[in-house]
């Protein structure tokens, strides 16, 4: 064939061009899988441990019941549909020590995902995930619209008796970031591949009506 | 047609490389996504496609911008088609064995409703992709690009003496 190459100069803006392009290239993704490694370092909050994932759990001290693991996000409208269905019931049974419930809060969705995860972690420090988990869900906005702004978020604690300056400059300070990271890279492991991803007991629960039928989500917890 | 083939080759490699770059940056905004879209072709490993769900979109923006400009065309234009033959290879195993899910192919991915997945035209849009890279490799002088090659001032001549 006739394409062979022409030696020297000719080729140089070409092979420069290569060479930048590689180049950026390459100083971007390093550092990107870098920072999709679990960091050790991160601050956790109360009630979460790399035990379970980072997720923030409730009843971990129990054995003999259902390890209940929910793995959503925020923003995802069908998320909230489970919230609204078994809300109530997972909260029931956190109240009457009758499940491990881990909440791990993943953050595909976006910055707003990820805000939201963090002002929730803000919220665990102060004995507060549960309420301001279920104010979130209640008042879910379209898919990063501005509306869960970090301001907005700190904003919010008060609606649950959040009033500490703690929780404003832990929610405008993104003090949990590494954490919702370390959440998502766990999930990642687990092969959890769309929200909301229930597991009882390790074992992931069928697609379909067992999330949002009371009766049916009851039966496979109770069955474990 | 010898005269064209330079023209079908600046064509090839701005729809390839306008496809690679759209495709990446598109997937770089939400990595996590990039990552659970190729999980969910449970085709490799889960660790290797989570290493995997980072490291395509920063090698599609990459090549589609060297194609675009075409610099090294011939070897972007054969590891194009060999991705392009990849992804279609995954679009006919999650096809044949029923999951329903999004490619992903633009961002986006992870499981959809059964029976909206719609594979064929991903799967024919993949292999005609495949089919420019093909065509780089194996003619890879084109109009307006950075690669400089010996016949490029007299293409036609030469190229259909090659023919004759």
């Amino acid at each position: 064939m006739s394409n062979k190459q022409q030696p020297g100069k000719d080729n140089f803006t070409r092979n420069l061009v290569i060479g930048v392009v590689v180049g950026v290239v390459l100083i971007m993704l390093v550092p990107t899988l870098l920072s999709k490694q679990t960091k050790s370092d991160a601050a956790v909050p109360t009630f979460a441990s790399a035990k379970h994932g980072y997720g923030i759990t409730y009843n971990a001290e129990l054995t003999g019941v259902p390890v209940i693991d929910i793995y959503e996000d925020f923003q995802c409208p069908v998320c909230g549909q489970f919230e609204a269905a078994q809300g109530d019931y997972l909260e029931s049974l956190i109240a009457e020590k009758k499940a491990t419930v881990v909440y791990h809060t993943l953050s595909f969705l976006g910055p707003e995902s990820i805000a939201a995860a963090n002002a929730a972690a803000c919220a665990a420090d102060e004995g507060k995930f549960l309420d301001f988990h279920k104010l979130l869900y209640v008042n879910q906005p379209k898919e990063n619209s501005g509306a869960w702004s970090n301001a907005n978020l700190a904003e919010f604690g008060k609606s649950v008796g959040i009033t500490s300056d703690k929780f404003a400059t832990c929610v405008n300070k993104g003090k949990f970031a590494d954490w919702v990271g370390n959440v998502a890279t766990e999930g990642a492991k687990k092969n959890v591949n769309s929200t909301p991803t229930v597991f009882i007991n390790g074992k992931e629960l069928n697609r379909g009506n067992d999330y949002y039928d009371r009766n049916l989500f009851k039966a496979a917890v109770e069955r474990g | 047609m010898t005269a064209l083939k330079p023209w079908i080759g600046l064509i090839s490699r701005l729809t390839l490389g306008g496809v690679l770059l759209a495709a990446g940056l598109l997937k770089f905004q939400e990595l996590d996504k990039s990552q659970m879209a190729v999980r969910a072709f449970e085709l490799l490993p889960v660790g290797f496609a989570n290493f995997m769900g980072i490291v395509l979109p920063f090698a599609e923006i990459g090549m589609g911008i060297l194609l675009i400009l075409g610099a090294g065309t011939r070897f972007i234009g054969l590891a194009g088609a060999v991705l392009m033959l990849a992804f279609s290879f995954g679009i006919s195993w999650a096809w044949a064995r029923g999951l329903s899910i999004d490619c992903g192919c633009f961002g986006g991915g992870g499981p959809v409703e059964p029976g909206t997945a719609n594979y064929l035209p991903k799967l024919l849009r993949d292999l005609g992709l495949a089919v420019m890279g093909i065509y780089l490799f194996l003619l890879p002088q084109s109009k307006f690009a950075l690669d400089k090659f010996a016949t490029h001032d007299t293409p036609d001549q030469k190229e259909s003496k090659d023919e004759q």
